[in-house]
């Protein structure tokens, strides 16, 4: 069992099952490009800025479209991922997505089967902790990543506490460059 | 069987004789005093379209010596209970605990209002309200007419309480479902207890009622007059605050001492006198005690900080605790002399728990008068705030422990440059838990800091009015379940938001869209806590009425029973049907007829989770704000997938509505953008007219673009039966959308109902009026 204190201690002590933390990468593309059906579902925290101006959103969607992953934009989101000019998979919220995904037998955004696996990125680390504590408690036929810059204890994959943004923002960039490659 | 029928009347002949079933106010239904299983159908009914969601907090349980017991990947209990069971069980203890406390407040209360008038004092809110009490009167099937009358409904309650509470221990109840019935039988105990408690109020206090004008009230700790002795009374219970103003008004003293509140009791002070004042929500009162204007405070019961001592003590402020739920281990002085109590309180500043209302409040006012002039209460200045703020090295352990998860680190560390920009952001987002403070290596007084973060501005609100009057059902009831009024929107419940501003935000947007707004509790506060840009609250400009664009402040929690009992009386006063032990066919009428949605945006209390379970046995749903996933469960629909099937009992057929109106019973949303829209939709409902169904659907499209962005809501099509329910200015963009994704034309029902759509004793005339 991993020993990562989450940053936000709102999400500490989960008990059992705790994610594995992955620092690499090549080693998250890995896991991405090897899933079928992935989801990515994406935030309100994704509508701010880095410090050099760049809106997080465009990370998410750069992800989406190095692998062709449909997009469930949650809260507001859907407006500026329009004005970005994509055009999101599916709406929904956060607990009415996970609702979905919990249930073995929904086929999914492109109505192809159920998610293998789900991507979060950009929700708030309480509401986004809860919403994946249901996946793993009852969706044993998914798996859950997130993108964001601190410790997700109850997804599958998660990444750590950046101390730093632009450490994140350059896990981020790895990533994406490491998902155009391809196979 | 012969047995068990003979039991099941004696029983009835019990029930019959409590509630005086031969006095014929009105038929008697089904189900008078329900127990456990007499409503479970109609939970199931609930929960088969809105199933809960778990999402648990922690992957163990530790409810028992067995334990713990880990309950992952299907893995059950040593006593056999799996996850999902382990959670609702969960959920019914906080609302046990929630329907508790306001009826032990009820109960308190009472004893305190029996012993003065005696149980014989009777019942009488006013000329404009005949039906005093909807949530008795339907649940208990008992008209109260005395304050004897309320305890028989009050007896009822705990011994539900004491029923449900056997079913959590450990090795019984094994359904999820189960427990969720229970939970929802609390919730529903909870407005009994709720409504019980401030009928009496009401009573027993002389609170105004039958007035919508209330008077408005001052609030903010600006409005707080500090160079008096100031008094504090923080907490839910009103029966020595009201006291305390007897005391000051006796002793011609009520100009000279400034009683302020915190919480609820803020609420009912203010329903007593219009000279006391608020000073803001629970999550303000570590910040205000901290502050150290307060010369006495007085603790009652509910939402109170289990350190209030320690906090007082620290700023020498006095500190009397006043109610034997919160006794902190204090010297029990009820019993002593009176002089002997405020010599040692002044003198070796010691704290004692008087259980005593008159003596309480004697002591608290003394007090207060010895030790005011000796202390200081000083605001701090930005200069002193700037070299206070030199301390912190932004580590950034403050930010790892606040529930809001923001950087109060950086908020700080702007504050020592001399801009107070961030940290004025983040006093309006703060919930006041003080567990940055206290987790600070430099010990940074973060709190003291915010001081010169918090607005010294005094803001208004409207005192609150207990029940709505009969009258203005009366009136609003036609245009409510027909749709020209788009709903009622009631914020309800504790401080526990994102941000405090957001709550203000969501009435103005909704009153000016002549909407019903609602308020009670730390909402109805909090609304008043931001201005418009003409220097005005939503209470000074909107009107105080229950009608279209009006902004109501009930009362404190316990007056949420009003807010229930407003729909109850739509059902029983609008369309005459009987509530008379007729739970269901009440829940029935306002889940399919009253347009009316509940939020809760900063639900933290075991409280909140149950008035917002008894709201979903009612059939009201219920947004709650991003904390709220804490609560583990909420009641979710699949809208494309689900049972929308309801009984036109007009032509006696069932019929496939396709519509999810309402769609969740108990759902959270991640900001208030995401919120607007919801609530538009939550107000939706079968039996809208075409007109109002196409008011409806115009501010739920408006809302969404609004706050989400151009284009349609992707389920616009669920909700449009037919051409007539498109909005005007929607007209075309809606029409080309509905082509374009192969929409049909539905028949509107008649009559909407879930009754005969699933086993339950009543039949489908009891709905038709
Ligand atoms: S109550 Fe059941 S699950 Fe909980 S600790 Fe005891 S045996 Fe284990
Ligand atoms: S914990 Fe203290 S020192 Fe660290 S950032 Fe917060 S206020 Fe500054
Ligand atoms: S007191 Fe306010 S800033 Fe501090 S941890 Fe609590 S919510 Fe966060």
């Amino acid at each position: 069992m991993s020993a990562v204190i989450p940053r936000h201690r709102v999400n500490v002590l989960t008990g059992i099952k705790s994610a594995r933390l992955i620092e690499d990468p090549v080693e998250y593309a890995n896991l991405i490009k090897k899933a079928k059906r992935p989801l990515l579902v994406v935030g309100p925290l994704l509508l701010a800025s880095t410090a050099d101006g760049k809106i997080l959103m465009e990370y998410a969607l750069d992800i989406a479209k190095a692998c062709n992953i449909p997009i469930c934009a949650t809260a507001q989101t859907k407006g500026r991922i329009v004005e970005l000019g994509v055009q999101p998979d599916c709406v929904y919220d956060t607990v009415e997505i996970v609702n979905a995904l919990k249930d073995p037998d929904w086929q999914g955004v492109k109505k192809e089967g159920n998610h293998d696996l789900v991507m979060f990125f950009g929700i708030r680390s309480d509401l986004g902790n809860q919403g994946l504590s249901t996946l793993k408690h009852f969706a044993p036929h998914l798996k859950t990543m997130t993108l964001c810059k601190h410790y997700f204890p109850h997804a599958n994959y998660s990444l750590p506490n950046f101390k730093k943004d632009t450490k994140w923002q350059e896990f981020l960039e790895n990533l994406i460059a490491n998902l155009k490659k391809g196979d | 069987m012969a047995v068990a029928e003979k039991k099941l009347s004696k029983k009835l002949e019990e029930i019959h004789e409590r509630i005086k079933a031969e006095v014929p106010w009105e038929p008697l239904g089904p189900t008078p005093m329900p127990e456990i299983p007499d409503l479970r159908q109609w939970d199931m009914r609930l929960l088969k379209t809105y199933a809960p969601f778990y999402a648990p907090f922690c992957d163990l349980c530790c409810f028992c010596t067995y334990g713990k017991c880990d309950l992952t990947e299907g893995r059950r209990g040593a006593c056999g209970i799996d996850i999902a069971t382990q959670q609702a069980r969960f959920v019914l203890l906080a609302c046990l605990m929630g329907c508790s406390a306001h009826s032990a407040h009820a109960g308190h209360i009472l004893e305190f209002l029996i012993e003065k008038h005696g149980p014989d004092k009777k019942i009488d809110l006013g000329g404009s309200i005949n039906i005093e009490a909807p949530n008795i009167r339907t649940v208990v099937g008992l008209k109260p007419e005395t304050l004897g009358d309320l305890q028989i409904a009050l007896e009822y309650v705990f011994k539900e309480i004491a029923h449900l509470l056997d079913s959590c221990h450990t090795g019984q109840e094994g359904s999820a479902l189960d427990y969720e019935s229970k939970a929802l039988h609390a919730g529903m105990l909870d407005h009994v207890g709720m409504e019980v408690a401030d009928i009496a109020q009401i009573v027993g206090f002389n609170y105004p009622t039958c007035v919508a004008d209330t008077p408005l009230v001052d609030m903010g700790w600006g409005a707080i007059d500090k160079s008096k002795p100031v008094i504090l009374v923080s907490g839910h219970n009103p029966a020595t605050s009201t006291v305390l103003i007897d005391y000051l008004r006796e002793h011609n003293l009520e100009d000279q001492v400034e009683v302020c509140g915190l919480c609820c009791t803020a609420l009912e002070t203010t329903r007593y006198s219009d000279k006391a004042k608020i000073v803001g929500p629970l999550s303000r009162a570590l910040f205000f005690m901290r502050a150290g204007i307060a010369d006495v405070i007085m603790t009652d019961e509910q939402c109170i900080r289990t350190d209030t001592p320690q906090e007082a003590a620290k700023v020498g402020s006095a500190l009397i605790a006043s109610l034997d739920k919160a006794m902190y281990g204090l010297e029990d002085a009820t019993e002593m002399d009176t002089d002997e109590i405020v010599r040692r309180m002044v003198d070796n500043k010691e704290q004692f728990a008087i259980l005593d209302s008159p003596k309480a409040a004697e002591v608290a006012v003394r007090v207060a008068m010895k030790i005011a002039p000796q202390r200081k209460k000083e605001w701090l200045t930005e200069e002193e705030a700037i070299e206070l703020a030199k301390k912190c090295t932004n580590c950034g352990m403050c930010e790892q422990v606040c529930p809001n998860l923001f950087n109060i680190g950086g908020g700080i560390t702007e504050v020592a440059k001399g801009n107070f920009d961030l940290i004025r952001q983040q006093f309006l987002q703060c919930i006041g838990c003080g567990k940055c403070e206290e987790e600070c290596p430099n010990n940074v007084s973060i709190f003291k800091i915010m001081q010169t973060a918090a607005s010294m501005e005094t803001w208004k609100c409207r005192a609150g009015r207990g029940p709505i009057m009969d009258t203005e059902i009366r009136n609003v009831g036609a245009p409510l379940t027909l749709g020209t009024i788009p709903g009622v929107i009631a914020l309800v419940g504790c401080s526990n938001y994102p941000n405090i501003e957001d709550i203000a935000d969501m009435v103005d947007e909704f009153a000016r869209r002549k909407y019903i707004v609602v308020l009670t509790g730390c909402a109805a506060m909090v609304a008043g806590m931001k201005k418009d840009k003409d220097g005005l609250t939503v209470y000074e400009k909107y009107p105080p009425d229950f009608d279209g664009g009006g902004v109501v402040n009930i009362g404190s929690c316990v007056a949420n029973a009003h807010i229930s009992g407003a729909a109850i009386k739509i059902a029983n006063i609008f369309a005459a049907l009987p509530l008379r032990g007729n739970y269901e066919v009440m829940a029935d009428y306002v889940l399919n007829r009253v347009g009316a949605c509940g939020v809760a945006w900063g639900a933290y209390s075991q409280k909140a989770a149950s008035i917002g379970t008894g709201f979903n046995r009612l059939g009201v749903p219920v947004v709650l704000g991003p904390h709220s996933s804490k609560y583990r469960r909420l009641f979710l629909s699949r809208k494309e997938e689900d049972d929308w099937k309801v009984m036109d009992a007009r032509k006696r057929e069932i019929v496939d509505t396709v519509e999810p109106a309402p769609e969740h019973l108990a759902y959270v949303c991640e900001t208030k953008e995401k919120a607007m829209p919801m609530m538009a939709k939550l107000c939706i409902r079968r039996n809208d007219t075409p007109q109002g169904r196409a008011i409806k659907l115009n501010h739920y499209i408006s809302l969404y673009r609004k706050y989400i962005g151009a284009g349609l809501p992707e389920d616009i099509h669920l909700f449009v039966r037919r051409d007539a329910d498109i909005p005007l200015v929607y007209k075309k963009e809606v029409r080309a959308h509905l082509q374009e994704i192969g929409w049909q034309p539905r028949e509107p029902i008649g009559l909407p109902t879930l009754i005969g759509t699933y086993p339950t004793k009543v039949p489908v005339d009891a709905v038709i009026h």
